[in-house]
């Protein structure tokens, strides 16, 4: 039972874990065969962790059920094998397969409340592992289980043992899953998306543990997810599948920065990752949508969406992995890759666009605040009332033209403030200015149809936003009429057709009902409805979160595009930093009702942070391998609304809070401070503090690499040292997903030290530390550009632009 | 006594003859349905299971055998020949050669044309009665999930002591002679009937309110005929004299609707409690939509699958519930051929003879059977998509 533990460190790395050969998955429903796995194969060595990454429907998932063998009773292993430990699994009895499962493979899903049983403790869930696996004492299983529950790093680990697992958050229950799949040893542990039902910071920390888990327990990894930057943090080797195939796979090196297939690179090209700029350098979308199962193409899935598609070569026969020469255990499936120029841009790629310049301010907020009053019992009266503070003196402005982003974690009460600004909740105190307008106390069936259609919203859900029971013509002619637009249901009609081709909608779809649309083509729609009735300001709830990430791009652009062209302020509500950073112009930061901090978007990026800004920088994964980041994980959770710690919001969680003298932050609520030029931060620490701090994300240019040869140069054809038609320069020079950890500590007590301000804290930001990049982002990540190689990141800026002005400069 | 009779094979062979329009109505709609499938949408996909077949096909048997009653029949249900007194399955009429196929009742009446027949009163009042269930439920249920608060606490209390009743008490009470002549069930339907007008009046204003002529139409349009039928049914006022209703199915009528209306409440209110967090219930508020258009257009359309199938249920226990009144001689006229007085009517003499009772219990049966496999039927392909 326990020759795993010997087998893989004797003969490390010679015997794989896992082999996949050539796996075909299938699911037979009423309309027939659905192929969801063609000719998949990857190779998982010991302690190795493999990510397979792809878009939703694209077959992951079914990849991890093929190999624990759980396919429902309509899905079948149509062709190829599964090895295991060297053993085909096709072979083994239904009672070694059981053996198997719960012992030597474990998997942790999105739901972790899916995996635990609610009616038991948490401590006795975890003993019954090692109980039943390994037939030890209860004692021994005890003590076993609480080592592990020490391992997955959860605080006051004797408490957990006794909870229930409702009584725990999300990011506990995860904790605890991964803490019982690991109990029984596994040499091989499934991830599907494991943290993408939790928030950004409590993300970071599970990924951390994650991370460690191979080191620690030489455990080997499947981790399956959509996010390109949490596969860096955590894999060694990377698979791109694409429409029910693996159409990439690599070392995550090669993969992200030599990539070989149209669609990997069409990926990297449509996130923004640090460096893409609106203006400057646009996300470039990959057109289309996929494919559904029965309705791929002949020949390359991709075809259709490919900017290299060749009439004959790409759509002749069905392409198999090929081998790219000179990188180690690199395949694409692409059969023209040696002949395509990876630098080079799409065509109609290159468009830049002016810097919008904001108007008057369109929205103001002034100290807006709204509490909810949770009573216990309708009837019976019974539990007293409490009093839910979602949103505490909120203030800020919103210029014409101009994108403000809120950001902040579930429960911030980002979603609040969107419900007072559209007359969903009335505000309990403050003031709310649309154009001279006064809104904070008017409910939505109050206000005047000028003032409604005046400011609208674009909603999260794709799936939610529109009504599947009417077709799409109709619930948009339905809004221009509650708009008062048109006056006969002739002039609506027209208008209608026109709001589809404003949102690159073919007409046909009006009479189209939501079901026959793609999550991106519902989302477009949402934007048409929002912008029916020429919109001051549109309130955007997240909404590309839910999209396939190859979409997420053009519903982007395309809500920027309409926004410049109607000159609307857009509040963008996101928790997704990267983003923001790309789309916003100023950014507020909210944390548990709070303002904690807002400021310009090169304001907000840049140090000095607001810690917890600080640590939400620190978590978003970055799908980029020059980018190192400082290592900030948060303890514990968000606090829960109904019962805020006193004082400073951020105190239970916040890492700067001893360098506050008095016990400040536990009793008293800091004032907001100005940073200046608008830059506010709700926080005890002093100007020297805040000086000292370091920016979290930074470009490591390698170590004794001249700039020039950061990244390996992506020239197939170029002379040198290549041989072969496929050889792609030198392999790349850089560990990936680095972190700074000790960066962190040394810079913690460098701030301790800091010396007190001469005057005002603009003025020290000149002396930028070792790893602030005020050096040119040349290349990085060649072959993944965006538009221009030059750009300075909007991150590391010298101070010195921040003074002359708010432009960071650009060489 | 007459002493000719048919053998069993006969018999059947009789009965299946006599059905024949049913049978020709069956081919040619099935067909039809079976060969559109695939543009018939939820009834199209009934057709794709064995389950869903056997529903819609038994369901459309009872509908037809309703429609063509007086071909089916041979005879007329209350007629009585006094010499096929409890005569025995397949016994022949003297005189006419036609054949009591499932034998007479004591009162010497044709079983088999009683039980077609009662398909009639049972397919008509159940139905019915379930629609106006619906829409009394849904009316009341919406504003209950969709506000919440004081009036969901009062209309749940109101609807949670009705079905805390006993039901057959409450049937007992509603058509007793006594609570009939204080005109109680009388004023019930008035305000049930007038419930279908609000309706159908909210649901046209909400929607067409920024369209005056249209409204216009349609307002009238629901005043004229609802008020006329309105007229009809609850004051028996027609002015033209074409609608009425006998005063026993009123008090039935009404009965059944009060029993169910608070099943149809909750489930409705169920549903739009889920339905309303829904974003499309919110990109409605944004836009300004009124609370009534909201439930009506935005939240019930969605609804529909998880009703329909209660409906479909509803009409099965319905069936059951006017089976059970007509077994307590509750309502209906002592003659009815209905197959719940009818079965009361076996019962007594169940010791000596066995065979009235026999056809009423099996059509009861079926009947429900059929209307269950069709919910199962739904419920399973709504899961699908
Ligand atoms: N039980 C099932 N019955 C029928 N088809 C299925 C079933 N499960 C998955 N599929 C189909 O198989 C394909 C791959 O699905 P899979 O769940 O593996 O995708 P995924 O990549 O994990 O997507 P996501 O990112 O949404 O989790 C899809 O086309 C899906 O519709
Ligand atoms: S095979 Fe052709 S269509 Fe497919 S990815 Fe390569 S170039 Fe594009
Ligand atoms: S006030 Fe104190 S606890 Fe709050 S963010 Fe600042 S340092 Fe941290
Ligand atoms: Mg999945």
């Amino acid at each position: 039972m326990n020759e795993r533990v010997t087998d893989p460190s004797q003969n490390p790395g010679t015997a794989p874990i896992l082999e996949i050969e050539n796996l075909s998955i299938s699911f037979f429903t009423r309309k027939g065969e659905i192929p969801a796995v063609m000719d998949f194969s990857c190779t998982v060595m010991p302690g190795e962790a493999m990510g397979i990454v792809g878009e939703s429907g694209c077959g992951k998932s079914t990849v991890s059920l093929g190999v624990m063998r759980d396919l429902s009773n309509i899905g079948r292993i149509v062709g190829g094998r599964i090895k295991f430990q060297g053993r085909d699994m096709g072979d083994m009895s239904d009672e070694e397969l059981r053996q198997i499962r719960g012992n030597k493979i474990a998997m942790i899903y999105q739901e972790p409340m899916a995996s635990l049983n609610p009616a038991m403790k948490v401590g006795q869930q975890l003993m019954e592992v090692p109980l039943i696996h390994d037939k030890v004492s209860k004692d021994e299983a005890y003590k076993r289980a609480l080592e592990m529950v020490r391992a997955v790093r959860l605080p006051d680990p004797e408490r957990m043992m006794r909870s229930f697992p409702h009584q725990l958050s999300g990011g506990q229950q995860q904790r605890i899953v991964i803490a019982m799949a690991l109990l029984s040893k596994p040499a091989l542990l499934l991830l599907d998306e494991p943290t993408t039902a939790l928030d950004v910071t409590v993300e970071a920390g599970i990924v951390e543990l994650v991370k460690g888990l191979g080191k620690q327990f030489g455990t080997s990894m499947l981790f399956v997810s959509h996010n390109l930057g949490l596969i860096l943090e955590t894999c060694d080797k990377i698979t791109v599948m694409y429409s029910g195939e693996a159409v990439e796979t690599g070392r995550i090196e090669d993969v992200f920065d030599r990539m070989r297939h149209p669609y990997t690179q069409g990926l990297f090209r449509s996130i923004p990752l640090p460096g893409a700029d609106k203006n400057e350098r646009p996300l470039v979308a990959i057109p289309g949508q996929l494919p559904l199962p029965h309705e791929r193409p002949k020949g390359c899935n991709f075809g259709p969406r490919c900017h290299h598609f060749v009439e004959g070569v790409c759509n002749a026969a069905e392409i198999p992995m090929i081998e790219v020469e000179g990188h180690e255990g690199h395949f694409s499936r692409c059969v023209r890759f040696n002949e395509i120029d990876w630098a080079a841009l799409p065509k109609g790629a290159e468009k830049k666009h002016e810097p919008v310049k904001p108007g008057a301010p369109v929205l103001k907020i002034d100290n807006l605040k709204k509490y909810y009053t949770v009573s216990g019992n309708e009837i019976f009266g019974g539990a007293e009332a409490r009093v839910v503070k979602a949103n505490e003196s909120i203030s800020f402005e919103a210029r014409e033209s101009e994108t403000v982003a809120i950001v902040g974690e579930s429960g911030c009460g980002k979603s609040t403030l969107a419900k007072v600004l559209l007359g969903l909740e009335t505000a309990s105190s403050g003031d709310v200015v649309l154009g001279n307008t006064p809104i904070q106390s008017t409910a939505i069936e109050k206000r005047e149809v000028d003032t409604i259609s005046s400011i609208q919203m674009v909603f999260q859900n794709p799936f939610d936003t529109l009504n599947p029971s009417h077709s799409i013509g109709s619930q948009i002619i339905r809004t221009l009429e509650k708009f008062g637009i048109g006056k006969t249901v002739a002039d609506r009609e027209k208008r209608m057709f026109e709001l589809l081709d404003l949102v690159k909608l073919p007409r046909a779809f009006a009479v189209r009902k939501p079901r026959q649309l793609s999550g991106g083509q519902k989302q477009r729609i949402g934007v048409a409805r929002a912008f029916a009735g020429a919109a001051k300001v549109v309130v955007a709830d997240e909404p590309v979160s839910a999209l396939d990430v190859s979409v997420q791009a053009a519903v982007t652009e395309l809500l920027m595009e309409i926004q410049r062209k109607n000159k609307t302020t857009m509040l963008f509500i996101s928790h997704d930093l990267s983003v923001v950073r790309y789309i916003a112009d100023r950014v507020v930061v909210m944390y548990l009702g709070h303002i904690v901090e807002q400021g310009s978007t090169d304001q907000i990026f840049a140090p000095p942070y607001h810690p917890y800004t600080e640590a939400l920088l620190s978590a978003i994964p970055i799908a980029d391998t020059s980018v190192v980041k400082k290592h900030i994980v948060l303890e514990g959770d968000i606090p829960s609304a109904m019962n805020p710690p006193p004082g400073c919001p951020f105190q239970t969680r916040c890492r700067y809070k001893r360098l506050v003298p008095d016990n400040l932050c536990e009793t008293k609520l800091p004032p907001l401070k100005d940073l200046g030029a608008g830059h506010r931060s709700l926080c005890w620490l002093d100007d020297a503090q805040l000086a000292a701090m370091e920016p979290v994300i930074s470009f490591d240019r390698g170590v004794n690499v001249p700039v020039s040869d950061v990244v390996p140069t992506d020239e197939p054809h170029g002379e040198g040292a290549g041989t072969g038609p496929g050889f792609a320069g030198a392999p790349p020079q850089r560990p990936h997903g680095k972190t700074s950890d000790a960066d962190a500590e040394s810079e913690m007590e460098r701030i301790e030290r800091a010396p007190p301000p001469p005057h005002g804290s603009r003025e020290i930001t000149g002396n930028p530390g070792d790893s602030s990049p005020d050096k040119l982002q040349t290349e990085v990540g060649d072959g993944r550009q965006a538009v221009s190689g030059e750009v300075t990141p909007g991150l590391g800026k010298t101070r010195q632009s921040e003074v002359d002005g708010n432009e960071p400069n650009r060489s | 006594m007459p002493t000719e009779t048919i053998g069993a094979l006969a018999i059947i062979i009789g009965v299946i003859g006599r059905f024949w329009p049913v049978w020709i109505a069956l081919a040619i709609v099935l067909t039809l349905s079976f060969t559109f499938r695939g543009r018939l949408g939820l009834y199209g996909q009934l057709f794709e299971s064995g389950v869903g077949v056997a529903g819609v096909t038994i369901c459309f048997f009872w509908l037809f055998t309703a429609m063509f009653a007086h071909v089916i029949a041979p005879f007329d249900p209350l007629t009585q020949v006094a010499v096929m007194k409890d005569a025995m399955p397949g016994t022949v009429v003297p005189d006419q050669g036609l054949v009591y196929y499932f034998g007479g009742d004591k009162l010497a009446r044709d079983v088999f044309s009683r039980m077609i027949f009662g398909s009639r009163i049972v397919l008509i009042i159940a139905p019915a009665a379930t629609a106006f269930a619906l829409m009394v439920g849904t009316t009341l249920g919406l504003p209950a999930g969709y506000y919440g608060g004081k009036i969901d606490a009062l209309l749940s209390f109101l609807a949670n002591l009705v079905l805390a009743f006993p039901v057959i008490l409450l049937f007992y009470l509603l058509v007793t002679p006594g609570i009939v002549e204080t005109g109680l069930p009388h004023w019930i339907a008035r305000v049930f009937f007038i419930v279908p007008i609000i309706f159908f009046g909210t649901l046209f204003f909400t929607r067409y309110k920024n369209r005056p002529q249209l409204l216009a139409v349609q307002m009238a349009l629901i005043v004229i005929l609802g008020g006329w039928v309105y007229l009809g049914l609850a004051f028996d006022a027609d002015p033209l004299g074409i609608i009425s209703i006998d005063p026993n199915q009123l008090n039935i009528f009404v009965a059944v609707v009060f029993a169910s209306s608070p099943g149809v409440f909750r489930i409705v209110r169920g549903l739009t409690m889920d339905i309303k967090t829904r974003d499309y219930v919110a990109a409605a508020q944004t836009r300004g939509e009124s609370p009534w258009y909201i439930m009506l257009w935005e939240i019930l359309p969605n609804a529909r699958g998880p009703l329909i199938v209660d409906a479909c249920l509803r009409i099965g226990y319905t069936t059951i519930l006017l089976g059970t009144l007509g077994y307590f001689g509750l309502g209906l006229a002592p003659e009815s051929p209905d197959w719940g007085t009818a079965i009361k009517d076996a019962s007594r003499l169940l010791r000596s003879f066995i065979h009235p009772a026999l056809p009423p219990v099996v059509a009861l049966m079926t009947f429900v059977l059929g209307l269950n496999l069709l919910a199962d039927a739904l419920r399973e392909q709504s899961l699908k998509d």
